[in-house]
């Protein structure tokens, strides 16, 4: 009897094990292109963060699906921008995949301004700036760009992706993707299926904007 | 002789941990993803690299090969024959990913003692309806109404959370119909030390013929024929619990007359489309090539089907060794088979459940 109920532990966690497995994994549909800065205010607060995701050439396509334009296949800022607003509202939903930390503690967002999309060479970039809901002044930032859900791919641009603007002269900027081994280890242990971050999958292709003022 | 059954015991354990990964959607995400129990175990793995890794990287290729070439096939019509090869393959490779049904499907034939050949025709039935159900989404809202990217995307949405709701309902009805088979395997399990004197080959093979007609029979005068003192007493366990039992016998299910309820399952899986299907759709539509993106669709689907496949044959073989090795054991034998299978009807009502309420939220479509 006691033979028999190890067995059923056994299949009880099996069972655990699979559900985590199906949660753990997913993959992506959407391949972005990113670009990050990170303004300063003059006296070295840091007030917020302006992305410019540019989506391939398939999603960019699906995303323009029913929109028209004057000229076919040149879609203006003002053609666009019933779509860009779909999109910053949509990216609401998902805390704009951007997370940041000051010395360790979260730091919260406000709704986008100044967006808009730009369409080029088939594809379309988002342009938007996440205000910081109380800006802050931080001795370590650390930004990081993913979708938990990996539905979305982040891949920072191989040229500038990141970048300070009016920083104090003395910040440092630290770019790690997500293959260099450093972000996901981290990742990795900070990650707990029962805690219920069950879709956390997508922490393991986290990019890691860290700035450090002394 | 105790020492013999629980040796095959702890192989039989390990024949179903074998099936219980097969029927998880892959087991190497388990590996290189996260530790569900949230001990780090970096030390032997490399990260994000490996197999996931790869697997990865070919998806994202074959994506890019199909955007490729469907706009070269608007002058080269050669293209199209690429188009639908890389199609294939990314059908195959995306598979491994979720949302395709795998952990339903697999579960399912687990629960119902499918036939490896049933697996099959499942797992292509259910593919070719969710490329139809694509081609059908997108034909309408793109190509007869215009509608926009939001507008698709929400019925995306809606239909996903159809889907869910029917593997948690598809999960209930399996669970209600194996829960009986477990409880009175577990009743019947329980008074054996009593009848340990019976002769072991007789005892064995009483004890299956007439499990098997308990479970699914609603009449018991077949086992009068043993007539030994068993029949007796199961046939009183027979009573108590045949209200409970609805499912058909295993040789109505493995044949035509099964098809109904292999329906069900087909649908379950099948009425959600797969995002990347769509998103190739679109973009053909958008270069004026809906029939390449329609072929490509079905292609994407044939290759779907043949991993999906893969993964029940693997899961009724799994289960397969599992009852070879415990069967010939006392009654725990059956009772650990109708264990696998409850607990296998379990997983996909928990799949569902999880699903619907968002707690997997891993495979939820993400609308921009």
């Amino acid at each position: 009897m006691r033979r028999m109920s190890r067995n059923w532990l056994g299949l009880l966690a099996a069972g655990a094990v699979m559900l985590g497995t199906a949660a753990a994994q997913a993959h992506p549909h959407v391949w972005i292109t990113a670009r990050s800065e990170v303004i300063y205010a003059p006296d070295g607060t840091i007030t917020g963060v302006r992305h410019a995701w540019t989506f391939d050439d398939m999603f960019s396509t699906y995303a323009l699906q029913g929109i028209e334009a004057k000229t076919k296949g040149a879609y203006t800022r003002e053609e666009l921008a019933p779509l860009a607003q779909t999109n910053v509202e949509s990216l609401k939903e998902y805390a704009y995949f951007t997370f940041a930390k000051a010395d360790g503690k979260k730091q919260k967002f406000t709704e986008p301004v100044d967006y808009f999309l730009e369409y080029n060479n088939t594809e379309l970039t988002l342009h938007f700036t996440l205000p910081a809901k109380t800006p802050f002044k931080t001795r370590q930032l650390s930004l990081e760009v993913f979708d938990p859900a990996f539905f979305i791919d982040f891949k920072y641009a191989d040229k500038d992706p990141a970048k300070l603007v009016g920083a104090p002269a003395d910040c440092k900027l630290q770019f790690q993707r997500p293959n260099d081994g450093t972000a996901s280890a981290q990742q990795l242990g900070e990650q707990n299926f029962l805690s219920g971050e069950s879709s956390n999958f997508g922490a393991m292709f986290a990019n890691k904007i860290v700035v450090e003022c002394p | 002789m105790k020492q013999g059954s629980s040796v095959a015991r702890s192989l039989a354990i390990a024949a179903v941990a074998l099936a219980v990964f097969a029927l998880a959607d892959a087991a190497m995400h388990a590996l290189s993803a996260q530790n569900p129990f949230g001990a780090p175990r970096r030390a032997a793995e490399p990260q994000v690299g490996g197999i996931i890794g790869w697997l990865l990287a070919k998806q994202g290729e074959f994506y890019r090969e199909i955007s490729a070439s469907i706009r070269v096939a608007k002058t080269d019509g050669y293209a199209v024959w690429t188009l639908l090869g890389v199609s294939f393959a990314y059908g195959i490779f995306h598979a491994a990913g979720p949302g395709h049904g795998k952990a339903v499907i697999s579960s399912y034939l687990v629960a119902n003692r499918e036939t490896a050949r049933r697996g099959i025709a499942l797992s292509f039935a259910s593919a070719l309806m969710q490329s139809l159900v694509a081609v059908v989404i997108v034909g309408i809202f793109a190509w007869l109404l215009n509608a926009t990217a939001k507008t698709m995307c929400g019925a995306e949405r809606v239909i996903e959370i159809v889907s869910y709701a029917l593997i948690a309902a598809f999960g209930a009805r399996l669970v209600w119909s194996k829960g009986g088979g477990f409880f009175r395997a577990l009743q019947t399990h329980v008074p054996e030390p009593a009848i340990a004197g019976v002769p072991l080959r007789r005892h064995d093979h009483g004890h299956h013929h007439r499990d098997h007609h308990h479970d699914h029979g609603h009449d018991h005068h077949h086992d009068q024929g043993h007539g030994h003192q068993h029949g007796h007493a199961h046939a009183h366990v027979h009573d108590e619990h045949c209200g409970h039992s609805h499912g058909p016998k295993p040789s109505e299910l493995a044949g035509p007359g099964g098809w109904r309820r292999g329906l069900s399952a087909i649908v379950t899986v099948g009425i959600r489309p797969c995002s990347g299907a769509i998103l190739v759709l679109v973009f053909a539509l958008a270069q004026g090539l809906f029939w390449a993106g329609i072929a490509a669709t079905f292609v994407m689907g044939l290759g779907t089907a043949i991993t999906v496949a893969t993964i029940a044959i693997l899961a009724v073989s799994a289960r397969g060794v599992a009852q070879r090795l415990s069967a010939g054991r006392d009654g725990g034998g059956t009772l650990f088979m109708r264990g696998i299978e409850f607990a296998a009807a379990g997983l996909v009502l928990l799949f569902g459940l999880g699903l619907l309420f968002g707690y997997l939220a891993a495979e939820r479509v993400t609308c921009l």
